[in-house]
């Protein structure tokens, strides 16, 4: 009797839970009958993702871009699912959206080998051919996004570059010449390693900026441009080089297991006199030091190269999707967005949270050490696309996660390439 | 009977579905993956045994299957044994066995993240917890992760941050065993290392058995300590199958072969969990 009387208690229970879960369902489809359908087809929602999140300083530029376009169109609503680039994570976002057929409307992304699939699928719209687009007053920058087959399909908002921080006081202090030629940067590894300076700040598994500017002090910039099939001999003679200087103890002791924001760590706390990094590295590197950093071109001792060729460019842009597009509710909102988020103005607002190059116009009142490295780009002889975003991303995993094992003897630069281009 | 079954059947549905959906499913679909060479997303072609092939000539995936079976010792062995004697310490002492079992059982509830960084910084070379201590007292600063050292400093807080969940496991187990035991041995005149010879451990053993099956198999699991501390190196020689498979899945966009990767890693875990229960079984088990 008691077994019987619990269980219709379970299952009036479970009845209970049942309509609770009915209720909360979606009747998304009898209010949209109900509403007002003029006004309906006035309100747009746009969707938007980009990097600008978290650490990022434009992130709060951007913000305010938004709510500023927003009390412009008061009719258009913007969800922002921006996320930092950091942890890598934003690219399984990007294509589990756009393979779940819930891509986003504008995206700033990557245009890189990370592009390529959405780009072939169609996914994204050729903004030359598409209306209402504007594309003007953008400089070169614009031209490096073109795609394979000859269309454009994002459009840059500002460029960055690789190079070489140095800090000028560690140099001064120990009577070093800072390493404008190779012979020099050589010669400031020597002088370092006696001293209890690290000469250059480097995780050798955590190691992009190190092959990267390795291989263009090798090869110069025909070498460097060269395909990973090619399996370059300057390339294999750059990761040579770094066995040869960690030998020389240019890097720390540990630099086999320490990441490149420990490396870097070095740099900020003055125990390390040099560090290969990008421009957004400026952020991070504290007020007081900063003033004594001055970033260089690699020095290039390659036959027929030049230094000054500057890793470097514009790997994201803005896209739009061509769901998004073709929607005739969202078109010309999207449109809208595109054209103010790429304006001049817009552009050198960010552009100048960042400190980065901007693809349009010139920042002006910048600090002298930002302002020397918009300089070094200017003078620049050309401007490299970095390997990392040229070849197969197993492939590049694979050459920098090697270069302990380089610095170790156990294998050369020739090997190592010989393995990374049979993934291809 | 009848509606019991209903009754059973309808509380089990939801584990099961919730199982079926975030397990089963994903398993299966792990499988298929391995079968292709793709990102996941929007590039995919079948290849069919390809990634296995590749897999047997992978000198990395043979290291990293090699380190996380040593790592598995590691941690079979000094995570039971250390647990298994401070359990029978804890249960020797009168008073205190409330603050024993809290601060050895501390490490569980602090994430793995806060603890490979917690290492990270005890190790590194030279801002390090451990070089600054040498400096302090005249010493020459030691690289702590090298080739040959980074497995077995990647196994310490491995070990350490595990033992305080067995240690509790065996804990209950003997105090659960009952006091006449001893007091029969006792009035024999048995000596403090006979029970626990003779009598603690016989007593434990199917617990013993437990801990050591949770021990291999979630070995197999280890991931963020290695990845944090060591990320692998140097020179690869601390990569265990998790982290090359994270790797290659979500570092390199090689979903098919990551995919590869984790059927092994089922593979042997399965494998290893079914010999231990083979050679583990409980034919001559003391109960009371």
């Amino acid at each position: 009797m008691v077994k019987k009387r619990s269980f219709g208690f379970l299952v009036m229970i479970m009845s209970i839970f049942l309509l609770l879960l009915a209720a909360c369902g979606d009747d998304g489809g009898n209010e949209s009958s109900g509403g007002n359908d003029a006004e309906a087809k006035e309100d747009v929602e746009l969707r938007v993702v980009t990097t600008m999140a978290g650490t990022d300083p434009a992130g709060e530029v951007f913000e305010t871009l938004l709510e500023e376009f927003k009390k412009e169109n008061p009719h258009v609503s913007i969800v922002n699912e921006s996320q930092s680039a950091d942890a890598g994570t934003i690219r399984t976002k990007i294509n589990t959206d756009f393979t779940s057929n819930n891509e986003p409307d504008l995206m700033f992304y990557f245009n890189t080998v990370d592009a390529e699939g959405i780009i072939d699928a169609g996914k994204v719209v050729n903004l030359e051919e598409a209306e209402g687009v504007d594309l003007s007053g953008y400089g070169e920058m614009l031209e490096q996004q073109r795609y394979e087959d000859g269309n454009l399909y994002a459009a840059p908002q500002t460029g960055f570059y690789e190079g070489l921080f140095v800090n000028k006081k560690l140099f001064e202090e120990h009577g070093v010449d800072l390493p404008t030629t190779w012979e020099k940067y050589e010669e400031a590894i020597k002088q370092f390693s006696e001293t209890d300076i690290i000469p250059v700040a480097a995780s050798t598994e955590d190691s992009y900026y190190v092959v990267e500017h390795y291989a263009l002090a090798a090869g110069g910039a025909e070498n460097y441009n060269a395909t990973l099939a090619d399996k370059n001999a300057a390339w294999a003679e750059g990761l040579d080089n770094i066995g040869k200087h960690a030998e020389m103890g240019a890097f720390p002791e540990d630099a086999g297991t320490i990441d490149l924001a420990m490396a870097s760590n070095l740099f900020h706390q003055e125990q390390a006199a040099m560090l290969y990094e990008g421009s957004w590295a400026w952020g991070s590197i504290p007020e007081e030091v900063a003033e004594h950093v001055e970033v260089l071109p690699m020095p290039i001792y390659a036959e027929g190269g030049s230094t000054g060729d500057v890793v470097g460019g514009a790997s994201q842009g803005w896209f739009i999707s061509t769901k998004a597009y073709e929607d005739e509710n969202k078109k010309d909102a999207v449109v809208k967005l595109f054209n103010f988020l790429t304006s001049e103005e817009n552009i050198l607002r960010i552009a100048e949270a960042t400190g980065q190059v901007p693809a349009k116009g010139s920042l002006s009142d910048l600090p002298e050490n930002i302002a020397a490295g918009h300089k070094m780009v200017d003078e620049a002889g050309s401007v490299l696309t970095p390997i990392n975003d040229r070849i197969l991303p197993e492939a590049f995993t694979l050459i920098r996660t090697s270069v302990p094992q380089i610095v170790s003897g156990d294998k050369t630069g020739k090997d190592v390439l010989e393995e990374a281009a049979a993934l291809e | 009977m009848k509606g019991d079954r209903f009754v059973i059947f309808l509380f089990l549905a939801p584990a099961f579905l919730i199982s079926a959906v975030f397990l089963y499913y994903p398993f299966f679909e792990n499988i298929v993956q391995s079968f292709y060479n793709t990102d996941g997303f929007f590039n995919s072609e079948f290849i069919g045994w390809d990634n296995y092939k590749r897999l047997f000539e992978d000198e990395i995936a043979i290291g990293a299957t090699l380190n996380s079976l040593e790592l598995m010792l590691y941690v079979a062995i000094f995570q039971v044994g250390i647990a298994l004697v401070l359990a029978v310490m804890v249960d020797s002492i009168k008073h205190g066995v409330r603050f024993f079992r809290t601060t050895f059982f501390f490490p569980i509830v602090i994430s793995g993240a806060a603890i490979g960084l917690l290492f990270t910084l005890i190790y590194n070379h030279r801002n390090g917890l451990l070089n600054e201590i040498l400096v302090n007292l005249g010493f020459e600063r030691i690289v702590w992760l090298t080739e040959q050292s980074s497995l077995y400093m990647v196994a310490i807080p491995t070990i350490w941050s595990y033992v305080g969940f067995y240690f509790l496991i065996i804990l209950t187990a003997i105090e659960k065993i009952p006091d006449d035991f001893y007091e029969a041995a006792k009035l024999e005149g048995i000596t403090g290392f006979q029970r626990m010879t003779k009598l603690t451990i016989p007593l434990i053993v199917s617990d013993l058995k437990t801990c050591l099956v949770l021990a291999i198999t979630g070995a197999l699991k280890i991931f963020e300590l290695v990845y944090i501390i060591t990320r692998g190196g140097p020179a690869r020689s601390s990569e265990v199958l998790g982290t090359y498979m994270y790797q290659k899945a979500f570092d390199d966009g090689a979903i098919g072969y990551g995919a590869t990767l984790a059927v092994l890693m089922v593979v042997i875990g399965l494998s290893l969990a079914f010999l231990t229960n083979t050679f583990l079984s409980n034919k001559d088990e003391v109960t009371y």
